[in-house]
C-alpha cells in the first residue's frame, strides 16, 4: 500500500518523535535514579530493624517512641517505613501497648528515657533501634 | 524467582481464559488479536487470581484454596484452547506495508528503552517509591500474614496515610504471589507493575489497530510507550498503572463490542483505586446514553468484582474514612469558592505541560498525525462521543475531587494531579487517534497493471 508524501511523512516524524521521547525518558530517569538510590533508605531499614522482627512476635501491636518532631516528613517516612519492615506487626503511634519500639536518630540514654515514659529498656539493637516493655 | 513463576501462571490464566472463553479469538488482523489476548488476558488474570486470593485467604481463611482453584481454571482453559486450536479464524485480508513493519520495530526499540530505564530504577530502588512501600506492598504484607492478621490490611489503626479503605487488587495479587512463593520478594510488584505497562500497551496497539487499522494502532502504542510520566510510574510500582490499563481496555473491549468483557475490566478498575469507582459509574452511564443495548451485559460482567469492591468497603473497611466523605463538611463552600477553581485549573494546565521531558511532550505525536491525517469525527460520531464522554466526565470528576477536598489543596495537587493525569492519557490518545482519518483512506494500492507498462515503455524504446 502507498500513501501519499503527507501522511508517510506525518506517520514517519510521529514514530521518530516518539522514539525521542522514550530515549530522552530512558536518559533522564536513569540519571534521576543514580543520583536518588533509596531515597527512603528501606533497604538500610530492613537490616536495622531486622533483628525486632525475630524478637517481637507476628501478632503484636507495638507503640512507637522517637526523638523526631510527630509529623515531621521525616518522622512519618521513618514510621511508614518500620511499618513496613515489621509488618504483620502493627505499629502505633502512642506508648500503651506492651512492647514499644524505639526509632531514634541520635544517640541518646535510652534506659532513661524509656524510664521517664514508664518503659523498660529490652534490648538496644544498635543504629538507633530499641525495643522497650511497658512496665506494669 | 518462585513469586515470577506465580506471575506467569496468573498471565497464562488470563490469557488462556480470554482465548477461550470470549470471542476475542475472532478479532482481526491476527497480530491485533494476539496483542488483545495477551494484554487483555494478562491484566484479567491478575484481577482474576487477586479475587481469588482474596476471596479464600483473607475472608474465608483457606488460602490453600486458591492455587487449587486457579488450576483448575487454567486446566480447564488450556484443555478448551488445546480443543479450539483446530478451528483457525478467518484469515485476515490486510496487507502488511513497510511502513507497519517500521512501525513495529519502532515499538519494539520503545519497549526495549523502557526496559532499560525500569531495569536501573529496579536495582537501585527496588521497594519503589512512597505509596508502593507505604501502602500498595505494605497492605500485601499483612494480607500474607494468614489467620486474622490479614485484616490488618483494612485497619483504621493504620492510619489515614496508608488509606486502608483503597481497594486491594494490587495488593492481594502480590500477597498471592508471596503467599504462592513463600518468599516476600522485592521482584514481584516490580514485575507486576512492567506485566501491567505492557498490558497497556498490547490492548491500546491491538485494540486501535482493529478499530482504525495497524498505523494508527502501532503509532497508538508507540505514543503511549514513550510517555514520560508512563515510563516514570512503572518502576514506582503505583496502582495509577494498573487503574490506566484496566480502564483503556474496558473502553477498547466496549468499542469492539465485548461489553461483558469491557464491564469486568471497569469493575477490576474499581477495585483497583477509588478513581475506578468514578471511572466505573462514568463508563456505565456513557454506554447507557451511547450503547444501550450493551448495558446490561456491561453491568452483568462488573457485578461480580463490584459486589466484592461494594462488600469491602460498606462491611470491612468500614471504619476508615474515605477522601470524600471527610471532604463532605464545607464542601459546598470549597466548590463556590473562585480560587481554589483558578487554583486547580491552573495546576490541571501546569501538569499536563509538566507531562514532558525536555522538548518533547506526548502530545507532539498525536498532533503531528492530526495534522498529517485530518479528522473524520463524521463516520464513527458514536465511538468518539463514547470516548470522549468518558474523558471528559472523568476529567471533571477529578476536578470536582480537587475543588471539594478537605486536604491541603496544594499538598493533594502536587502529590496526585500527576498521576491522575497518567491515568486520563490513554484515554486521550483513545479520543484523539478515533477522530482522525485511517491511513487506509488515503492508501492507493500500486495497481497490477504499472509493471507491466513500465516493461512495455522500455521495449518501446
Amino acid at each position: 500500500m502507498r500513501y501519499p508524501l503527507r501522511v508517510t511523512a506525518g506517520l514517519l516524524i510521529a514514530a521518530l518523535l516518539c522514539l525521542w521521547g522514550a530515549f530522552q525518558s530512558y536518559a533522564f530517569e536513569s540519571e534521576y535514579q543514580r543520583q536518588n538510590p533509596d531515597p527512603f533508605q528501606i533497604s538500610a531499614a530492613f537490616r536495622r530493624l531486622d533483628p525486632v522482627r525475630g524478637a517481637v512476635p507476628d501478632r503484636a501491636v507495638m507503640g512507637y517512641l522517637t526523638d523526631l518532631e510527630p509529623g515531621s516528613g521525616m518522622e512519618t517516612a521513618m514510621f511508614l517505613t518500620a511499618q513496613y519492615v515489621l509488618a504483620p506487626r502493627l505499629l502505633e503511634r502512642n506508648l500503651e501497648h506492651a512492647w514499644v519500639l524505639g526509632n531514634f536518630t541520635r544517640p541518646a540514654d535510652f534506659a532513661a528515657l524509656g524510664k521517664s515514659k514508664s518503659l523498660r529498656l529490652e534490648r538496644d539493637f544498635g543504629a538507633g533501634v530499641v525495643l522497650f516493655r511497658r512496665e506494669k | 524467582m518462585g513469586g515470577l513463576i506465580w506471575i506467569i501462571t496468573a498471565v497464562l490464566t488470563g490469557c488462556l481464559s480470554i482465548y477461550c472463553w470470549t470471542d476475542l479469538r475472532a478479532v482481526n488482523p491476527k497480530w491485533a488479536r494476539l496483542l488483545l489476548i495477551a494484554g487483555a488476558g494478562a491484566a484479567a488474570g491478575i484481577g482474576l487470581t487477586s479475587c481469588i486470593f482474596f476471596l479464600t485467604g483473607p475472608l474465608l481463611k483457606i488460602p490453600a484454596a486458591a492455587p487449587v482453584l486457579e488450576l483448575a481454571i487454567l486446566a480447564s482453559a488450556g484443555y478448551r484452547s488445546f480443543r479450539l486450536r483446530s478451528q483457525p479464524p478467518e484469515p485476515s485480508p490486510q496487507a502488511r506495508s513497510h511502513l507497519s513493519l517500521l512501525l513495529i520495530a519502532g515499538l519494539v526499540v520503545i519497549v526495549g528503552v523502557g526496559i532499560a530505564a525500569f531495569s536501573t530504577a529496579w536495582d537501585l530502588n527496588p521497594q519503589g517509591n512512597w505509596d508502593a512501600w507505604a501502602i500498595w506492598n505494605l497492605r500485601a504484607r499483612f494480607l500474607v500474614s494468614g489467620s486474622d492478621l490479614a485484616a490488618r490490611a483494612w485497619s483504621p489503626a493504620l492510619g489515614a496515610s496508608t488509606h486502608a479503605e483503597y481497594p486491594l487488587l494490587l495488593s492481594s495479587f502480590v500477597a498471592r504471589c508471596w503467599y504462592l512463593s513463600q518468599s516476600s520478594s522485592s521482584a514481584v510488584p516490580a514485575a507486576t507493575a512492567f506485566v501491567f505497562f505492557l498490558s497497556l500497551i498490547a490492548v491500546v496497539t491491538g485494540g486501535v489497530t482493529v478499530l482504525r487499522g495497524p498505523a494508527l494502532g502501532l503509532l497508538a502504542g508507540l505514543a503511549l510507550a514513550a510517555t514520560p510520566s508512563l515510563l516514570r510510574e512503572v518502576p514506582a510500582q503505583y496502582a495509577d498503572v494498573p487503574l490506566a490499563c484496566y480502564m483503556a481496555a474496558a473502553l477498547i473491549l466496549v468499542l469492539i463490542d465485548r461489553p461483558l468483557l469491557a464491564g469486568i475490566f471497569a469493575a477490576f478498575a474499581a477495585w483497583t483505586k477509588d478513581e475506578g469507582v468514578l471511572f466505573l459509574v462514568v463508563f456505565l452511564a456513557a454506554i447507557a446514553i451511547v450503547r444501550r443495548n450493551a448495558l446490561r451485559t456491561a453491568v452483568a460482567g462488573a457485578l461480580p468484582v463490584l459486589l466484592l469492591n461494594a462488600g469491602f468497603k460498606l462491611f470491612l473497611a468500614r471504619g476508615n474514612s474515605s477522601l470524600l466523605s471527610a471532604s463532605l463538611p464545607g464542601a459546598v463552600h470549597r466548590i463556590f469558592d473562585p480560587s481554589r477553581f483558578a487554583t486547580v485549573l491552573s495546576a490541571f494546565g501546569r501538569e499536563f505541560v509538566h507531562m514532558s521531558i525536555g522538548w518533547y511532550h506526548p502530545i507532539l505525536p498525536l498532533i503531528v498525525l492530526a495534522v498529517a491525517l485530518g479528522p473524520d469525527w463524521n463516520k464513527h460520531r458514536r465511538e468518539i462521543f463514547l470516548c470522549a464522554a468518558v474523558f471528559l466526565g472523568l476529567l471533571l470528576g477529578d476536578f470536582g475531587v480537587y475543588l471539594v477536598t478537605s486536604n491541603d489543596l496544594a499538598w493533594q495537587l502536587q502529590t496526585s494531579l500527576n498521576r491522575i493525569l497518567l491515568q486520563l492519557w490513554p484515554l486521550l490518545v483513545l479520543v484523539v487517534l478515533l477522530c482522525l482519518r485511517t491511513t487506509v483512506e488515503f492508501a492507493a494500492a500500486p495497481s497490477p497493471a504499472a509493471p507491466r507498462a513500465r516493461k512495455a515503455t522500455k521495449k518501446k524504446r
